[in-house]
Formats: structure tokens, sequence, C-alpha cells
């Protein structure tokens, strides 16, 4: 069933649901260019492939990936779409990799843990560098590890608790003051920069060649659930309890503009994610809310709602070459999932 | 007429106060007529006998038992041996015992006189003398605390914390429950409402009479019957303060969902406490029960022990409470302003878009149909909730390690019930919120009573709440 949404200057319409995909809380979503990997609060990961059909049919179930659920996973960004990583709720971090000839993903590494009780937080969030060679993972009290992934081992940490400063050794051993939770990493396509959001509002960028904190930003006071850097990499967004997005310029590690919906107090927003050309930002709320942003023109240029229930994570889907079914239209795709259970595919309604 | 500030209003004085009995020892009988009360309504009475278990005969025998065996080792000349099993053992292994010399008797499962080692001959005086203590209580019958042993030999013992596990390994040894041997714990849990306990030997505690104390629970072995009048339902309360405030406002007399019982375990609640709870649930299963916690990782353990009870106590009978519903609070309480809600049936209605630029964000404080059918008696503030974050914390550290070890729990089991689910559910949600709140993030200006009516309302008319018990 097809249904259109008006709006100012972009039209999306609600293209499939999968019903119930998972059976309880869907968290987190990362898209390759053929699938999307879905994780939720059971312990089975799930494959759907986005562009054999509309219905965007199941391809693979990895059964019993984490035993008490998965709150992160990831892909890189703009990358091939050969590995994913995944992180349980009891922080065991997992990287798959993705077999061309068979197309079925399996198990290729699970990240040790650390022995070490200086650092007893556990993994949150990760993220891929564009050529899905590095791996960077935050823990709840406040670092971020960058991992090889082919070679299999930490290769820095970066610090931000209160004497880290612009500190972070190359291969840091942590004996600096804890740092607050980091909820959000992403690294930049280019591979120059990573950047964490934390409890206490601040975000935080790196330059990775450097080994090095180079921004400490400010402007969103309360705690910050997603960060993201624009294709480009000229960009930063962070967003989170606030309910509004900050954007910051690299260059300068500038706060340019603030992205906020009419209301007096915004829903906490849990996602966001730019779009492959770097105009549009999506983002997801607790409200139920998924929401497309002009960044140029700083509004909100689409709103829809499935259900009430809290969104977790919103997805654009990377643009493919052809259709998904004869006579459908090429426009750009975005996922929404949380609460309800079901993954919720939109497509733009354009001319072609 | 008293003035009641939580209430704010006048209220009616409690009834004449009833001599209650000292929980431990029986009385010798004294018979108190029902105190009228100042509505002068005739109250119905339900009273209901608490079974007796007989086990504590089987206590008895067992423990004569060993000591005849006790005797024919001493006329033989040969080692003496009691047999010692830890409960906590009966499923992991304990690494820390290992760590210590195998041969000093730890994790053995006997004690030996002559004992391996000083450590062993200490730990047998220390387990003969509890059987001792034991056997005199239950040829006399009377009730011993487990305090009163401790300082029967302060030396000999060393620290209260090895009384308790030891008479808890001696119970679970000799396959029988701690009541049994006549050893209780000092009363911790509390209990206030419309109900009448009446104990063995005739006196009768009426649980209404102290107005914002409660009366501390008996254990339940003392009790012979319980008089439940008109109570619809019982609410467990994880926060002692919390139980205070309900019941020096009566809560269990005015409100909307009926008569009902208030009872706080102080947090995590003793053995004493649990086994009430069952037996009433046991001898009046229609008795809707409910928990009322935080919506902490610590809260949501509470839950789970009075569930699913503890690892060290799990071969007593009779401690769990499946059927106790979980009132809250949870996340949906918390978040009701950026709507979380539990889209269990997520029938989806369609899809509903906005006019992005032109709309506007309404705050939800939900008006349910159950207002409309009975008039409130009481003035409602309708305060709109103005934001979830001030009300709650972020989770520490310590929060986050504890959600995980729960979460491990739940996920140890191959099936999960429907309750441990929804565990698991708010658990994740607590980990990825990274929140929690108290009792006080659902309350108006300290009242919780609006909250709660609401609550016990909703579920006393939902009779198709149905648990699905693992095997």
């Amino acid at each position: 069933m097809v249904r259109i949404h008006k709006s100012t200057s972009k039209q999306y319409l609600t293209l499939h649901t999968v019903d119930q995909a998972h059976p309880t809380e869907i968290f987190s979503l990362a898209p390759t260019p053929n699938a999307l990997i879905s994780a939720s609060g059971s312990s089975h990961l799930l494959v759907h492939s986005t562009t054999t059909s509309p219905t965007f049919p199941l391809t693979q179930t990895l059964s019993n990936a984490h035993r008490l659920g998965c709150h992160h996973i990831t892909t890189a960004r703009g990358g091939p779409g050969n590995t994913f990583v995944s992180v349980g709720f009891g922080g065991d971090t997992k990287v798959w990799h993705r077999n061309p000839e068979t197309d079925q993903w399996a198990l290729h590494w699970t990240l040790p843990t650390p022995d070490n009780k200086k650092e007893k937080g556990d993994v949150w969030a990760v993220a891929l560098s564009a050529d899905e060679g590095y791996l960077a993972a935050t823990t709840s009290d406040g670092r971020i590890h960058v991992w090889d992934v082919l070679g299999k081992a930490k290769i820095q940490t970066y610090e931000t608790g209160a004497s880290a400063g612009g500190g972070g050794g190359g291969g840091g051993q942590g004996s600096v003051g804890t740092g607050s939770f980091a909820m959000a990493v992403d690294l930049s396509r280019d591979g120059k920069f990573t950047a964490s959001g934390h409890e206490n509002g601040g975000v935080y960028v790196f330059n990775n060649d450097a080994g090095r904190m180079v921004y400490s930003l400010s402007g969103l006071a309360k705690p910050i659930r997603a960060v993201a850097f624009s294709p480009g990499c000229k960009r930063l967004a962070a967003a989170g309890n606030a309910g509004i997005i900050a954007i910051y310029d690299m260059q300068h590690g500038e706060h340019v503009a603030n992205l906020s919906a009419t209301g007096t107090r915004p829903a906490w927003i849990t996602s966001i994610d730019w779009n492959d050309t770097g105009e549009y930002l999506l983002s997801g709320s607790l409200d139920g809310k998924v929401r497309v942003w002009d960044v140029a023109r700083g509004v909100c240029v689409a709103t829809h709602s499935e259900t009430e229930s809290a969104l977790w994570c919103v997805r654009w889907l990377p643009k493919s070459e052809k259709t998904l079914a004869p006579g459908m239209g090429k426009g750009e795709m975005f996922v929404a999932a949380g609460a309800n259970r079901s993954l919720t595919f939109y497509r733009e309604a354009t001319g072609s | 007429m008293y003035f009641c500030p939580i209430r704010n209003q006048y209220l009616h004085p409690p009834s004449q106060p009833t001599v209650t009995n000292s929980h431990e020892r029986p009385s010798p009988p004294l018979e108190q007529l029902s105190p009228v009360r100042a509505s002068s309504t005739r109250v119905p009475h339900n009273i209901v006998i608490v079974p007796q278990s007989h086990s504590s005969d089987d206590a008895l025998t067992k423990i004569e038992a060993l000591f005849e065996t006790i005797v024919d080792a001493i006329s033989v000349g040969s080692p003496i041996t009691i047999p010692y099993r830890r409960s906590t053992n009966a499923q992991v292994f304990d690494p820390t015992a290992s760590a210590s010399n195998p041969r000093d008797g730890r994790h053995m499962d006997s004690v030996r006189f002559p004992g391996r080692n000083p450590q062993e001959l200490r730990r047998f005086e220390a387990l003969f003398r509890i059987i001792e203590i034991s056997h005199e209580a239950l040829l006399s019958g009377t009730l011993v605390t487990k305090r009163n042993i401790y300082y029967q030999n302060m030396e000999l013992f060393r620290s209260q914390s090895a009384v308790d596990e030891m008479v808890d390994n001696l119970a679970f040894t000799l396959g029988v429950g701690r009541n049994d041997l006549n050893i209780v714990a000092t009363a911790k849990g509390l209990v206030a409402g419309q109900v009448e306990l009446i104990m063995r030997g005739g006196s009768k505690i009426n649980c209404a009479e102290s107005s914002d104390s409660g009366v501390l629970l008996p254990s339940i072995s003392a009790v012979e019957k319980i008089d439940f009048q008109s109570v619809k339902w019982l609410l467990v309360i994880e926060k002692e303060a919390t139980f205070r405030t309900l019941s020096a406002s009566r809560y269990y007399t005015v409100s909307r969902a009926g008569s009902g019982i208030l009872v706080t375990g102080k947090g995590y609640p003793d053995l004493a406490t649990r086994k009430f709870l069952a037996t009433i649930h046991s001898v009046r299963p229609r008795l809707l029960m409910f928990a009322l916690v935080d919506f902490d990782p610590h809260g949501i353990s509470v839950l789970r022990t009075y569930q699913y009870s503890s690892q060290r106590l799990d071969h007593e009978e009779r401690t769990k409470v499946f059927g106790l519903r979980w009132l809250g609070i949870r996340s949906s309480d918390v978040l009701s302003n950026t709507v979380m809600t539990q889209d269990c049936s997520a029938n989806s209605q369609g899809s509903q878009s906005s006019q992005d630029l032109s709309s506007q964000e309404s705050i939800a404080y939900s008006v349910d149909a159950f207002e409309h059918e009975r008039p409130a008696k009481r003035p409602r503030s309708r305060r709109t909730k103005s934001h979830p974050s001030d009300y709650t914390a972020p989770l520490t550290e310590r929060d986050r390690e504890k959600a995980v070890s729960v979460l491990r729990d739940i996920c140890g089991t191959t099936r999960l019930d429907a309750a441990e689910r929804e565990h698991k559910l708010e658990l994740q949600r607590m980990l990825m919120l990274n929140i929690k709140a108290e009792i006080q993030a659902v309350d108006d200006f300290g009242d919780i009573t609006n909250w709660l009516d609401k609550r016990l309302l909703e579920h006393s008319r939902d009779v198709n709440y149905i648990y699905r018990y693992s095997a």
C-alpha cells in the first residue's frame, strides 16, 4: 500500500513494512549496498535484502550472535559492504565478513575483552572506516579504542577523562580518570577524524594521523546519542537528549547551525544519518517520528511516524542503480526501526 | 478527625489499639474482641487457615538421627562426621573456596571431628552448637533468632554472617527449610492493611492499627489464620519510605481500587517476608499481588528476588511468588511525555504523518478511560509532566554492571516466561537510554496515590493477564 505524505519540498512514500521482523525491540540497523542488517533485544541478527524485491525478504539469520541481545551494529558508510560489526549488551563485540560468492555472512573475529582491571567499561558504540580496515569502539567509561580489523590488534586509545585534555597516547594504557560514558562514535570517510559523543553532552573530535584530540565541541548540554560526519567530511552532526541536531564545521571546530523541530520540548533523538550527497540529514526520536532535514536551509522537510513507539535507529539506504521492481522509481530510500519491532522502508517520490 | 497532609483532607482516627503479639514466641492465649470501627459498618470476615507445615517434625527426626550416628561413632571411637553442604555450591562451584587449601574441609561435603585442621575444628564446634540449639528449640516449641544464636557464643561463631550461612547450609543439607529448624531471622518486613493475623496461641494482630509504621511481619509459621476481610489487592513496595508514606495516609483503605494490603521488605526481602507472601498467594490465589520498585537495575533485581527467590535460599520451599505482577516503575511510566509506549500489540493503525513545520509537540498526559467511570473523589492536580530528564538520573558504572549481571541471569535460562521477557526488555531499554528513575518520578508533588489508583484499577480489570511459567 502506498501512502503519499505531503511536505514542503520532499515527498516520501511508505514503501513497505516488514512487520514484527524481530521478536523484540530493534535497536540498531546497518545497511550495505544490497542488504540491511538489523539487531534487536533478542539474540539473533537478521539480514534482509534491499535490492531484489520490494518486499525486502529475509535472506539470512545469524542465530545466537549475542546472548543478551545486541544494541549496536555498523557497516562502513560508503564502503564495499563486506564487513559489519555488532556489539551485545554484555559488551561482546564481533566482526563479521561476507563471503562474496555465497553472499552469506559469518563470524570473522570476536574482540578480546580487556583483562586490565582499569579498563572496566563495556564496549558500547562502534564505527567502521570506509575501507573497513579500522574499527572505532567506545566504552562506558569514555574511552575510544581504535582497532586494526585485519591485523586484529588495538592500535590507539583516545581518552576523554578529566585529565585527558588534548592528550591520548598511541596505544595508551588508561590510568586517566574515567570519562563520561561515550554513547556515540563515528569515523569520517576520508579516515582523518574520529568523533565521539558523551553522556555529559561533550562532543570530541580526534585527528587519527596525529593521534590526538583536536576539537572539544560545546553546544549541547544534554547526553549525546548520535554523531555523524558528513560524506564530504566537512561537517559533523551531533544529537541526543536535547532534541536538536547541532552541526559543526570541521575546518575550525565551529558550531555553525542547529536543526530543531518546533514545539516546547522536542523528543530525545536516538539516531541521525547523512544521505550520500550530504544534503539531507535523517533523524529518529523517541516519539516515533523520523524526520528529513535540509541541512543547508536548516529546516525539516518531511516528518513521518508509523506509531508512537520509540525509534531507535534510522538509516538511509545506499543509492542503487537498479529499481526494486519494474516501474518503480529510483528515489532515495531510508529505513526506520524501533520499539514496534518492524522495519519500515520509505522511498522518495520522484518523477522519474 | 485528624488532618493528613498527604491526602490534603481530614481522616477518621484509627480504631482502638489491640494488643499485638511478639512475633517470636507465642504468648499465652489472649482473647480480644474485634475493635469497634469508627464507621460502624460491619466488615465481612474472610478467614483462611494457614496450612501448617509438618516438616519441623521432619527436621526433629533428622537431627535426632544425626545425634544417634554421633553417639554411635563416639562409642566405637571413630571420627564423628556431620554432613554439611553449601546451598550455593549446588549450582555454581564457588571459585573462592577452591583458592584455599583443599584440605581445610571448606568445600567438602561434611565436617569431621577430629578435624583436619583448626579451622575444621572450629567449624565442627559451631555447627554442632547450632544443631543443639535448634534441637532444644524444636523440643520446647519455641523460635530462636539467628541473632540470638550468634550472641550465645560470639567468639566461637566469629560473625553474624557466618551463623547465617551455616544455618542456611545446615537446612539445605538436611533437606528442610530454615524455619523447620525453629530458627528465624529478626523480622524485617512490614505490613499494613485491613487484614488480621490470628496467631497460634490465640492472639491477633490487626495490621491496620499502627498508623504510619505498619506492623512487623511475623514469621508465617506462627500464624494460624488470616482474616482477609474485604481486601482486593496486595502491594509489595521496595522502599520503606514509600511504604510509610502510603501507610500513614491509610492508602490501603482509601484507594480507589478498594481495600488492600501494603507490604515492604525494605529492599531485598528476607526469607520471612518472602514466605509470608508466598503463603498468602497459595491460600488466596485470586488476591492480586503487585510489586512497586524503582526503575533501576536494583529494583528489577528486588522484583526478581520476590518472584524467583535467591540462589542461596533456592532450596527453601514456598518462597517464590511467580504471580507477583510488576506494577511499576517502568520505562513507559518515566517517559510518558516522549511517548514510549509498550507496543506489544503492535498493529499499526496506519501511517500518521504530520505537517512538519507546523506540528505541535503535544505533551501527553494521557487521560485514561477509567477516569470517566468513577468520579474522582479527590482533587486531581493536572500538572503536566515537564520532561522525563527532570525525574531521571543517568546510570552509574556500577548500575550498568548490575544491569548486565541481571540480564545474564535472565538469559541464562533457556525458555523465558512472559515476566522475564519484560524484565529483559526493560533492562535493555534502561541501558539504551542510560537512565534510572525512582518512584518519585511518577508522583504528583510527593503524592503517588493518583498514579497508584490508576495502575491498580487497570490491572484489576485486566483479567486476562496471563503468565506462562517456564518448565
